[in-house]
């Protein structure tokens, strides 16, 4: 009975979104608010990337709320994991084979490098910090998963995601000290299209890329060092 | 008045360094979470002076609206943006890990937000990061109990933002942008008609997890019932209100039609029949609590469906009035918790705490003096006033709902001073919880003394709160409102199709008739 | 026989995947099962909003070499689809942890046994007699 009427919930739901189908404007998007950006976001801006523009700039208090929101997440993990980390008398899981530890080792530098560019990037090519951040966390974690003794060092994690989401609000800060507006694009817009463009994006974007390979990094390997054994 | 962005980044950057410090001293994390709310206060505090009633748009990042994101201030923002640092502070947990500080502070902050945002998208991140703090919270060193009932909230708030974000997805569809104003000056040609209604109740039941309403309110005696009383009241007290903020200003300025405001009704007076109800069953003195909070949220709904300047006034003081009420009944529940049978007795030698609750109890029955009379007055005078059927049942309702939560309210405060003892006390009311209770108190009682300037206050308040002329003129500048009063004229004919995906690019200032010079760098102080 | 326009399949996709994710969610009972429903229609709604900034033929909104490649699809979804999804990314995370701590406390990953023992554990905290109503398992309680 209950799942004939979850059923039917869903299935009344489904019909309803379909048919509103019929009067959205779908593939012809109404471009109100995104003509302007498209208009003045490469002068106003200097981002040769109009996603980070919107990201950084014109919706830089939603990026701040979005990393904010991994913060509480990892924060929460942490709090709720914390009676349930691996103890000391607990066998790890295995070692993995061969295969996982040479990829790990191999793949560590590469995983840095990419992660770096793309966060550096961000400004003037698809990806960015969030892009980037993860990346960078996975090559923090991949080591974890071949070696699952060890673990990462959480004081480390925790002082590079405070300090990386307090430089971010710091430098909106410094843009509402000088400026008078909290967030607003500081330094010279450079070139468009050049690497050191678009004044104060890229450090946001290196700020954003740290924080969410820290939390992500963080998140991860506290998963893993929680023992989920038979309760 | 930029400065105001402080009191959501400062929390912020705290909350940030909160683990981190808190790791070398638990000491230095929590007077640095003091220090902020103070700071946070402070400035939402010569914000309130300064703007002197009227009205401001702060465009984040100095881009113009509609394109960049604005906080739009007013005084009912300002009244419940100062009401979250001062209940942060007052409910602060004390005795609690530095990650709980963080969290606590990414809550403030992210409420502040709620009640300052002037951007849809922005609000649905608040709202989720609302979420994401209060998750850690509930669950964080608690029991078994609280485990489970966050993880059951969770994944019906999870479920809920989904249908949050399908109702703004459908609002981009149809216009293009997000700015509240801007959206108020496109919502007569393109958003009221069925797609339109059909965006707004899936965003009234995503935003009504949180703010307790009807269908979607299942988590509330688990969690309430399982948190400590501070937790308990601050969710009951604060974030729930804001919640209900955020639908108000959504209904005030994108969907006017009734049928929106019917449909808020509906569901109100069905949370109110069923937390009732709920309470007056409930064995135990904090579920009894939570479902009174279902059901006062319920006639916050229904007072807030009333249109215009009537309706709001009656939902900010039914609001308020829970705002203050609530939390200091979960102080004192804090040590009453348990059994209601099992409290026989329990408040004879406690009188400061026992006086308390009589007068909260009164006070939420709504007993004359009692701020919690006249705001259920207002609610009901508003809903006769309509003279609809379907008001008529709402006002019915409302009256209902005092019977009942009379009845309950009075068999709990006969156990609570009846002469027989049958209880064993776990110790007196913790000084700082009784104090705080006082506090509430005593605001309570002296707003019976000064009701008539309160009475002003709010209806000036609610009065700029419903001018939704003069939220877009702060927000988007004269000539916005000019041309939304030509869409009102040309409703009938025009038909929203996919209007500008054919237009030159790059022209946007001039095709859109913005002034050129930002509105709101004119509008700052 | 000619192809539906893109737009509609699409739009079907992504309503598609929302409704799966929202019936496994009213309808599923496992916990796990209960977190990857949510993924899912978290999926389809965030595939619903980078849809509504298509157009049909525009370039990505990236300038190439300082220049306007044509015209351009909307940047704003697709910053706010960033945002969505990197908050899905968060809750299911706490969702997952939350998962592992109600399976140490209850020893179930069933949603209806945790509601079950979840309101027994209510009840006896607040030291009420267990109502005798409930459709309590008979499962016994790990100690």
């Amino acid at each position: 009975m209950r799942n004939f009427t979850s059923l039917l919930f869903a299935g009344g739901l489904g019909f309803f979104l379909l048919v509103l189908a019929a009067d959205l404007p779908v593939g012809a998007a109404p471009m109100v608010a995104g003509e302007g950006i498209l208009g003045q976001g490469p002068e106003a801006v200097g981002a040769a990337n109009l996603v980070t523009a919107v990201v950084l700039a014109y919706r830089g208090i939603d990026t701040l709320g979005e990393l904010s929101i991994l913060f509480a997440a990892a924060a929460g993990v942490g709090l709720i994991l914390s009676g349930m980390r691996r103890r000391a008398d607990q066998r790890p899981d295995p070692e993995g084979g061969f295969i996982l530890l040479a990829a790990a080792d191999l793949l560590f530098p590469l995983l840095v490098i990419v992660g770096l560019y793309i966060v550096l990037h961000g400004h003037l090519t698809p990806g960015g910090g969030f892009q980037g951040g993860v990346i960078l966390a996975a090559a923090f974690f991949l080591p974890l998963l071949g070696r699952p003794g060890d673990s990462l060092n959480h004081a480390v994690v925790n002082w590079v995601e405070g300090l990386a989401g307090g430089a971010f609000v710091l430098i909106g800060l410094w843009a509402l000290a000088v400026k008078g507006d909290f967030l607003a694009p500081m330094l010279g817009k450079g070139a468009l299209g050049s690497l050191f463009s678009a004044g104060t994006l890229p450090l946001l974007y290196i700020a954003v890329g740290l924080k969410v390979g820290a939390e992500i990094a963080g998140l991860m390997s506290t998963l893993q060092e929680t023992e989920a054994a038979e309760p | 008045m930029n400065f105001v962005v402080l009191a959501v980044a400062l929390p912020l950057l705290a909350g940030f360094l909160t683990p981190a410090l808190g790791r070398s001293s638990r000491a230095l994390a929590q007077w640095l979470g003091w220090g902020t709310l103070a700071v946070c206060i402070g400035v939402l505090w010569v914000a309130w002076a300064r703007l002197d009633g009227g009205t401001v748009a702060i465009a984040i990042g100095g881009f113009r609206p509609p394109l960049g994101i604005v906080f739009y201030l007013d005084a009912v923002a300002l009244l419940f943006g100062l009401a979250v640092p001062l209940m942060a502070l007052l409910l602060w947990p004390r005795e609690g890990t530095p990650q709980q500080f963080a969290l606590t502070l990414v809550l403030t902050a992210s409420a502040t937000g709620l009640a300052l945002s002037g951007d849809i998208f922005n609000l649905y991140v608040f709202y989720e990061l609302t979420a994401a703090a209060s998750f850690g919270l509930i669950a964080g060193r608690g029991t078994g109990a609280a485990q489970g009932a966050a993880l059951r909230y969770l994944l019906l708030s999870a479920a809920g933002s989904v249908l949050l974000l399908a109702g703004i997805t459908i609002v981009y569809l149809r216009t293009g942008t997000l700015n509240l104003a801007h959206l108020a000056t496109l919502a007569p040609e393109r958003l009221q008609d069925p797609v339109g209604l059909a965006a707004f109740a899936l965003m009234l039941i995503g935003l009504g997890v949180k703010g307790e309403l009807f269908p979607v309110n299942g988590w509330v005696p688990e969690v309430y019932g399982s948190v400590s009383g501070r937790l308990a009241g601050l969710l009951a007290g604060l974030v729930s209100k804001l919640a209900v903020l955020v639908v108000v200003r959504i209904l005030v300025l994108i969907f006017p039609q009734p049928e929106a405001a019917q449909l808020m009704l509906v569901l109100g007076m069905l949370g109110i029949v069923a937390g009732e109800l709920a309470a007056w069953r409930a064995r135990d003195l904090r579920r009894q609590f939570a479902f009174s909070s279902i059901g006062q949220l319920g006639i916050v709904f229904v007072a807030f469906s009333v249109p215009g300047e009537a309706g709001i006034v009656a939902g900010l003081a039914v609001a308020l009035h829970h705002l203050l009420v609530k939390p200091a009944l979960f102080l004192l529940a804090e040590r009453w918790g348990g059994s209601i049978e099992g409290l026989r007795g329990a408040g004879r030698g406690h009188w400061l705490a026992s006086g308390l609750f009589i007068l909260f109890a009164l006070s939420l029955v709504g007993l004359p003096p009692l701020p919690g009379f006249w705001a259920k007055l207002l609610t009901v005078m508003g809903l006769m006033g309509l003279g609809t059927g379907l008001a008529w049942l709402g006002a019915l309702t409302v009256m209902a709902a005092t019977v009942v939560e009379a009845a309950y309210l009075f068999r709990t405060l006969s156990v609570l001073l009846a002469r027989e003892a049958g209880y064993t006390s776990p110790g007196p009311h913790r000084g700082l919880d009784l104090v705080t209770a006082s506090l509430a108190g005593l605001v309570l009682v002296g707003s019976v003394f000064a009701l008539h300037p309160l009475g002003d206050g709010l209806k000036a308040m609610a009065a700029q709160a419903a001018d939704v002329q003069g939220y877009i003129r702060t927000v988007l500048g004269d000539r916005a409102v000019a041309r939304r009063g030509q869409r009102e004229d040309r409703i009938s004919e025009a038909h929203p199709a996919s209007r500008g995906s054919d237009r030159p690019m790059g022209r946007a200032d001039r095709a859109y008739g913005w002034p050129a010079g930002s509105p709101t760098r004119g509008a700052r102080s | 026989m000619t192809l539906p326009p893109l737009e509609i399949v699409l739009y079907t996709g992504a309503v598609s995947l929302l409704i799966i994710g929202l019936a496994g969610l009213v309808m599923g009972d496992n916990l796990v099962r209960l977190v990857l429903a949510l993924a899912v229609a978290e999926a389809g709604v965030n595939l619903l909003l980078v849809l509504s900034g298509f157009r049909q033929g525009a370039f990505a909104p990236i300038l190439l070499e300082g220049r306007v490649p044509g015209p351009m699809v909307d940047p704003i979804p697709q910053a706010l689809v960033l945002t969505a999804i990197v908050i899905g990314v968060g809750v299911q995370a706490l969702a997952l942890a939350l998962v592992l701590r109600v399976r140490r406390a209850y020893g179930t990953v069933e949603m209806r046994t945790l509601r079950a023992r979840l309101h027994e554990d209510l009840d006896a905290a607040a030291g009420l007699p267990p109502e005798t109503s409930r459709n309590a398992p008979a499962v016994e309680r790990p100690a």
